[in-house]
């Protein structure tokens, strides 16, 4: 357990969860080691985005053991929960930012909560952030004001501000265009090499996250396809995997 | 508590008139006919404080307040911000739900007071506009025999009613389910649980004080 904890940052086992007769995961198995760049793929609504929000505690599993850093997350309330939630940055698809807070109001969020920083510091803390994805010239902004793109850069920026070791990144480059989608995939790569961030992405652009993960992991029907590199999901003879990668092309 | 005070109290205030207006009319006409007339300044002064002033306040707010809460949380919830606020490891029910109900709480006596002066105001100048007479001594009569208990309790019962607000609207704010449309089922049934609750409590809150503090 010790050399697990020491070496894992995420280890996931016998992972199952269902909603009403839809099994959407069964009994997923899934390791992280820290500071790796993990890829979730697979096609929609098969549970890329549940086992995320199973990883943070949002849901509750049907069975299973999550532990992250060594500690079991399943069953967790109150402060031992928020204090692993504090190690970990999530970005929604769809970003989430809060819609009465301005971009800048949006990052320092989780500072004034989690921090004894001064307003000043936190300010400073938050335009660095901003600045790093490229969102520093539109602080005063409310969310509405700004693309999809730029939600979630600055989604991305709110996500990394309480400097996590572990981020869960859901579909951050859909719906973007191709310049914006690469650039949200150089942010990702620049968080392993920069920050040694355990990274854990769900997506559906296998062509991006090639510049970025160091492993796969492809799902279908609620069960790993494939877990290995992007040189064993081309050699993989599986129907589903070559359909798929037919499909990307 | 700007939102839920400060913004509510034109609707009050225009509220607790209405009643005092209203109150006057009707009162004048059945007192003339059994020559009771110069009880009027106390039937409104009684009525609006012990409970005119504290019901028409609690629906009032109800409709505004808890359909304001419900979709603000509700919209929260469907747009995936209130999982944002857990994925940063904020507690939602404290920094979104705790807050409201006790602003809730804290405005609803002090927004009694106000639609509770207007209606007395109001009732006045009925009143007067029929059957010239000075508000001082409009007060004085309206106020004869009045005691504390005549006003504190039923003041004070709206608590309970700013409690309800706050929790129906959070409650139905933080369940939402089904995109826009949950948020009007969610925000419909706020106002209309609300209320319902608030005429519920005013049954027996209204019995309690009668047994404790007549």
């Amino acid at each position: 357990m010790d050399e697990e904890k020491s070496e894992s940052a995420v280890v996931v086992k016998d992972l199952s969860k269902s909603f009403g007769a839809q099994k959407v995961l069964n009994e997923i198995d899934l390791c992280v080691t820290r500071g790796e760049t993990v890829v979730v793929l697979g096609r929609s609504g098969t549970g890329k985005s549940v086992l995320l929000k199973l990883l943070i505690g949002l849901q509750q599993p049907d069975s299973g053991s999550i532990r992250v850093d060594g500690e079991e997350l399943v069953g967790l309330q109150g402060r031992p929960l928020t204090e692993i939630r504090k190690k970990m940055g999530f970005l929604f698809q769809q970003a989430a930012l809060y819609d009465s807070l301005t971009v800048e109001e949006n990052v320092m969020f989780p500072l004034s909560q989690h921090t004894k920083l001064s307003a000043g510091e936190r300010k400073t803390k938050a335009r660095e952030l901003l600045a790093s994805v490229g969102m520093d010239h539109h602080m005063g902004k409310m969310p509405s004001e700004i693309s999809g793109g730029m939600q979630k850069r600055v989604g991305l920026a709110r996500a990394l501000v309480l400097d996590p070791t572990i981020v869960l990144l859901d579909e951050p480059t859909a719906g973007l265009d191709p310049i914006t989608a690469a650039e949200i995939g150089k942010l990702i790569s620049e968080l392993h090499k920069e920050r040694h961030v355990t990274s854990i992405v769900v997506t559906h652009d296998i062509h991006g996250a090639r510049h970025f993960a160091n492993r796969l992991v492809m799902v279908n029907e609620g069960r790993v396809l494939i877990d290995g590199t992007f040189e064993e999901l081309h050699k993989s003879k599986d129907p589903f995997v070559v359909q798929f990668l037919k499909d990307a092309d | 508590m700007d939102a839920i005070g400060s913004k509510s109290l034109p609707l009050v205030a225009l509220a607790g008139a209405a009643t005092g207006v209203v109150l006057s009319l009707q009162a004048r006409d059945s007192l003339v006919r059994f020559g009771a007339k110069s009880m009027l300044p106390a039937l409104i002064v009684f009525s609006i404080m012990k409970e005119s002033g504290p019901i028409i306040t609690g629906l009032v707010v109800s409709g505004r307040v808890a359909a304001g809460i419900a979709a603000e949380l509700g919209s929260m919830k469907v747009t995936e911000q209130i999982d944002a606020m857990e994925a940063s490891a904020v507690d939602p029910y404290k920094y979104l739900v705790a807050t409201r109900v006790l602003a809730c709480i804290a405005m609803l006596p002090l927004l009694t007071l106000a639609a509770d002066f207007c209606g007395i105001v109001m009732g006045w100048i009925a009143n007067t506009l029929v059957e010239p007479l000075s508000f001082r001594l409009f007060l004085s009569h309206g106020t004869k025999g009045m005691t504390f208990n005549d006003f504190f309790p039923p003041t004070l019962k709206t608590t309970v009613y700013g409690f309800i607000i706050g929790i129906v609207a959070c409650f139905q704010g933080m369940r939402t389910k089904g995109g826009t449309e949950g948020v009007g089922r969610s925000t419909t049934s706020a106002v209309v649980i609300s209320s319902l609750f608030i005429i519920l409590a005013d049954v027996v809150l209204v019995r309690v004080i009668l047994v404790f503090f007549s």
